[in-house]
């Protein structure tokens, strides 16, 4: 390991070496002239490219960034979830078919949740309520974690640390009153309370056994919210689904497929701006690019015919050209790459991220963890650089074959 | 004649005790799937340390457990959880197979196929000494059966909807379904004859097979 640096070094030196001879630093030097010539107009150029590279690498960032996140959340949602729905809308589900779903061959689990909302008034916030049981399963890996680490008594709780400190604003030190559907009290002690590493899903999470958030939510013994199903070979889901859907008339039977489909299908429709967005910032480029391919102005070819006269060869006048084009597009490419990650990454998109959340969105909470994405980087530098240097060579090329007294005719 | 007579009581007053006392009635489906889960969880959660020996009936232990609270205090629920689990399975230690692992490099005797890609349709036959093939389905695992039947200790299918490793030779198997395996059509493995029967019906299959009903012929004219 202590090799590998110093190999690293070696490489890069050499590296470098081998470059500095390869480039002709005084053509370079010229080029970097030939740029501050035309100050204004390259200036312009340079801008253009970094702004449209921004708005690319940072849209197709993002899009990639919350579908990556989406899917991450939709994996801890369970493989089945059968509601029960009366006139229309969702209401609570009878425990006892839990049994009758177990004996469904393929349904290796099958657990009746509770969980729910309850707003807390005085301090305008919302708690998320989930009830647990010690010694049943949950697919909710952070729950499951709470559960092996705490055991709770009845009536008492479990809360996160942003839930914590709300209560204790509020004079609730050591426990809290619930109000009950029936509008009495319901006084819940609190056991623990845990940090939730700055997740928002679940930094309004509170967590109590089953009986007591059946008594705060005023369900009956046996009601459920809704029955989290687990399907072992995850190839029967699908069948599994539509024989519950047939065997109970009244269950509502979400898949986990179905989840990401509703995401997908929002995602999609929104990504069409960013595909106007994209085309649009392509013609632009497109019509520089054009422009810049049309021809030289006389000046520039004037200037040609000098060199020529003066001895430069052919080669030498492209291989200027190529330092200029190099110079503009690379740097405008990573100024606008790096804008982009500020922008994403340390700005976390504002505007941009609106356009994808909104209140159809049940996700609000995206962490936005760093990461590179190497297709992005690939497609927005074959697009941009190579294209761009292809157009400030091809007119020179085409001037700089003529003789110089034809050009500077 | 009295020696008979007292055979007979004490035999039918065995009965009616085994009847009376036996663990409560409750199908295998939800004991595997929901009691024994729980119970495995209170039991390595709260009392590793119980000695199961001690107790002669399911009452005595369950009764212990609900009085002397070695594993804390338990509602009814979960009592039943626990004193089922260590009764039905810690008693009687009931050990599954190993489940068949595969590596990135392993692949199909018969076929060539990559194993990794189909986690849920390997199989596997053994030889004594640690000699192990593994395929890529039941079709091909009794087309390398059939060739080289002698000498086999053991061999090892997967479940269709548990996804367990079980033997092969206590399984049952469902040709003609609409499910289908890396390879096609495929005979689809699974414990016991009842679950056999209801995806025979769920896909369309054809009637469930054992293992000693299957033959070369027939194997080979599966596609």
């Amino acid at each position: 390991m202590v090799i590998l640096p110093s190999l690293l070094m070696n490489l890069m030196k050499r590296w470098f070496d081998l470059l500095s001879r390869k480039i002709n630093f005084y053509l370079l030097e010229y080029a970097l002239k030939y740029i501050l010539r035309d100050k204004y107009k390259n200036f312009f150029i340079f801008t253009i490219m970094t702004l449209l590279v921004t708005l690319l690498a940072s849209t197709l960032l993002l899009s990639n960034l919350l579908k990556l996140e989406y899917n991450k959340f939709i994996d801890t949602y369970p493989d089945i979830i059968v509601m029960q729905q009366k006139a229309g809308k969702d209401v609570t589900v009878n425990e006892k078919i839990v049994d009758d779903l177990l004996n469904i061959n393929g349904v290796s689990m099958a657990v009746g949740r509770i969980y729910g909302e309850y707003k807390f008034e005085k301090a305008e916030s919302i708690f998320h309520l989930v009830g647990i049981d010690e010694f049943e399963e949950s697919q909710n890996k952070f729950i499951e974690g709470l559960k092996k680490q705490n055991s709770l008594d009845k009536d008492s709780m479990l809360v996160s640390k942003d839930v914590a400190t709300l209560l204790k604003k509020n004079y609730y030190e050591n426990y809290f009153n619930f109000i009950k559907s029936d509008g009495t009290f319901k006084k819940v002690f609190i056991a623990k309370s845990f940090p939730t590493k700055d997740s928002l899903q679940n930094s309004q999470l509170i967590l109590m056994p089953k009986e007591t958030l059946r008594e705060i939510f005023g369900f009956q013994v046996e009601e459920v919210s809704d029955i989290a199903l687990k399907v072992t070979n995850k190839e029967e889901i699908a069948f599994i689904a539509t024989k519950i859907e047939s065997e109970f008339i009244n269950a509502k039977v979400i898949v986990q497929e179905d989840i990401r489909h509703f995401y997908e299908h929002i995602y999609n429709y929104r990504s069409g701006f960013f595909l106007v967005i994209f085309i649009i910032s392509f013609f632009t480029f497109f019509i520089i690019i054009y422009d810049k391919m049309s021809g030289l102005n006389s000046t520039q070819k004037k200037e040609i015919g000098v060199l020529k006269a003066l001895g430069w060869r052919v080669e030498d006048v492209l291989n200027a050209r190529l330092y200029e084009g190099i110079i503009i597009s690379i740097s405008a490419y990573f100024f606008g790459i790096f804008l982009a990650y500020i922008y994403v990454f340390t700005l976390k998109a504002p505007l941009l991220k609106e356009i994808f959340l909104n209140n159809y969105n049940l996700i609000y909470d995206y962490k936005m963890e760093f990461y590179i994405d190497y297709n992005v980087l690939a497609i927005l530098f074959f697009l941009s650089v190579p294209i761009y240097i292809i157009a400030t060579i091809v007119p020179s090329w085409r001037v700089a074959t003529l003789d110089a007294d034809e050009v500077m005719r | 004649m009295f020696l008979n007579k007292l055979l007979k009581i004490t035999l039918l007053t065995s009965l009616c005790s085994v009847v009376l006392f036996a663990s409560p009635i409750i199908s295998k489906e939800i004991k595997e799937k929901k009691i024994y889960p729980m119970g495995k969880k209170i039991y390595e959660k709260r009392c590793k340390e119980l000695k199961l020996h001690n107790y002669k009936s399911y009452e005595a232990l369950s009764s212990d457990l609900a009085n002397s609270k070695v594993c804390g205090k338990l509602n009814a629920k979960h009592l039943q959880a626990l004193s089922l689990y260590l009764w039905d399975v810690k008693r009687n230690s009931l050990e599954e197979l190993q489940a068949i692992t595969v590596t990135k490099d392993e692949k199909c005797q018969v076929c060539g196929m990559y194993l990794h890609y189909y986690p849920n349709w390997i199989c596997e036959i053994d030889y004594p000494h640690n000699e192990i093939y593994k395929f890529d389905g039941v079709k091909d695992m009794m087309k390398f059966y059939f060739n080289n039947e002698e000498g086999i200790s053991r061999v090892v299918v997967k479940d269709y909807y548990t996804l367990k490793s079980i033997d092969a030779r206590k399984a049952y198997f469902v040709v003609g379904s609409d499910v289908l395996g890396p390879m096609g059509n495929e005979l689809i493995p699974f414990k016991d004859k009842k679950s056999a029967m209801t995806f025979a019906l769920d896909h369309n299959g054809n009637s469930p097979l054992s293992f000693d009903e299957l033959n070369e012929k027939m194997v080979r004219s599966i596609e």
